[in-house]
């Protein structure tokens, strides 16, 4: 068996070729673009001591490692989104060689032009909301210790805390219907987990839109608008983003 | 291989724009992760796919960088949200369990060493 392999990471509008060598891909390799039938691939040569089935599921249980080769994939992908209409792979897309890229290529034939046709022009928003209004302790009236007292504090608090959540889900939700309607897609991602947010607030949203590329700027400021519209939430902007999130196979 | 035949100037190729999607680096990890390992156009990579289909493949993928320690620290938990994926992930769960239990049980079972 070979050492090496080939590595997918997008498929595009073909390029002149050669457009894409001063890039650097996972590892070092040098991306290069094939071409079949009007559909171009992005790859580079990888080792299987690096992307072998057993290698790559060791790997990819190394963080250090995951997050590199993710950062190089997406560094390749970006760079081929600057220069033509680019459908990204999921990581850790490997074949045999080129020939076998090529009969990938080919079965996917028409479905990846019509991926690419609905990309085509067209960039990926991120937009994250957190709630930021948590209700402060309602405080101790002087004097009040009774049980009962205590009870009714904290009835009263949690029917706050309800109050302000619904009202930021509420706002969340309008955020995402507003943007779904300024853009060709929305997709609603699961919400992060606090530990990998780092933020102490919960996140209500985790969105992508599809936003033609002339209207880019438009579309970040109309959601740097609707942060200063709700109050109760806090809205964080991702992107532009190659459109990870709208390439796929088949459109739901 | 493909090199730039003399005279081609790249200039003319088709930009959208060239300071959009500029900024690899900045994008926080979580984000990256999501989106390259689990969006995306999903095909079978023949190398990775000696004997599973790719829907397999994409759910083992999944698993195992859910199953490393410091993304599950990370809060990289889409195998909750993944039927599928907690199905099995909940048979994997049991199976520890059980497996924990059996040798609790055995360890119990065994002679106190004498002092």
């Amino acid at each position: 068996m070979s050492a090496e392999a080939t590595y997918l990471y997008a498929v595009i509008r073909p390029l002149p070729s050669g457009a894409l060598d001063d890039l650097t891909g996972i590892s070092g390799g040098r991306v290069r673009t094939l071409e079949r039938e009007g559909l171009g691939c992005v790859v580079s040569t990888v080792s299987l001591d690096e992307f072998g089935e057993q290698e790559l599921a060791a790997n990819l249980n190394e963080l250090t490692w995951l997050e590199r080769v993710a950062r190089e994939h997406d560094a390749v992908v970006r760079a081929a989104a600057q220069l033509t209409t680019t459908a990204p792979l999921r990581m850790a897309t490997v074949c045999h060689d080129d020939a076998a890229a090529l009969a990938k290529l080919d079965e996917l034939g028409s479905r990846a032009t019509a991926v690419l046709d609905r990309l085509d022009g067209r960039i990926e928003w991120g937009v994250k909301v957190y709630a930021t209004t948590r209700p402060a302790q309602v405080p101790v009236a002087a004097g009040t210790t009774s049980g009962a007292d205590y009870l009714r504090r904290r009835k009263q608090e949690s029917v706050e805390r309800q109050a302000a959540d619904a009202a930021a889900g509420e706002q969340a939700d309008a955020v995402y219907t507003a943007l779904a309607g300024d853009s060709v897609a929305g997709r609603r991602h699961h919400v992060q987990d606090r530990q990998l947010t780092g933020v102490d607030e919960p996140m209500l949203l985790n969105a992508a839109f599809l936003v033609e590329h002339a209207n880019a700027q438009r579309f970040a400021n109309a959601i740097d608008e609707l942060a200063e519209r709700y109050p109760a939430i806090r809205l964080e902007r991702t992107g532009p983003w190659p459109p990870y999130s709208f390439a796929s196979l088949d459109p739901s | 291989m493909t090199d730039v035949p003399a005279g081609v100037d790249r200039s003319t190729l088709a930009r959208p724009d060239p300071s959009a999607l500029a900024r690899p680096d900045t994008a926080g990890l979580a984000d990256v992760l999501e989106r390259v390992l689990d969006k995306g156009i999903v095909i079978a990579g023949d190398i990775r796919v000696n004997l599973l289909d790719i829907e397999l493949l994409t759910i083992k993928i999944r698993l195992l960088v859910a199953s490393v320690d410091k993304a599950r620290e990370m809060g990289i938990d889409w195998w909750e949200h993944d039927p599928e994926l907690s199905s099995r992930h909940g048979e994997l769960e049991r199976e520890n369990q059980e497996l924990r239990s059996r040798i609790e049980a055995l360890e119990g079972a065994r002679p106190e060493r004498p002092s």
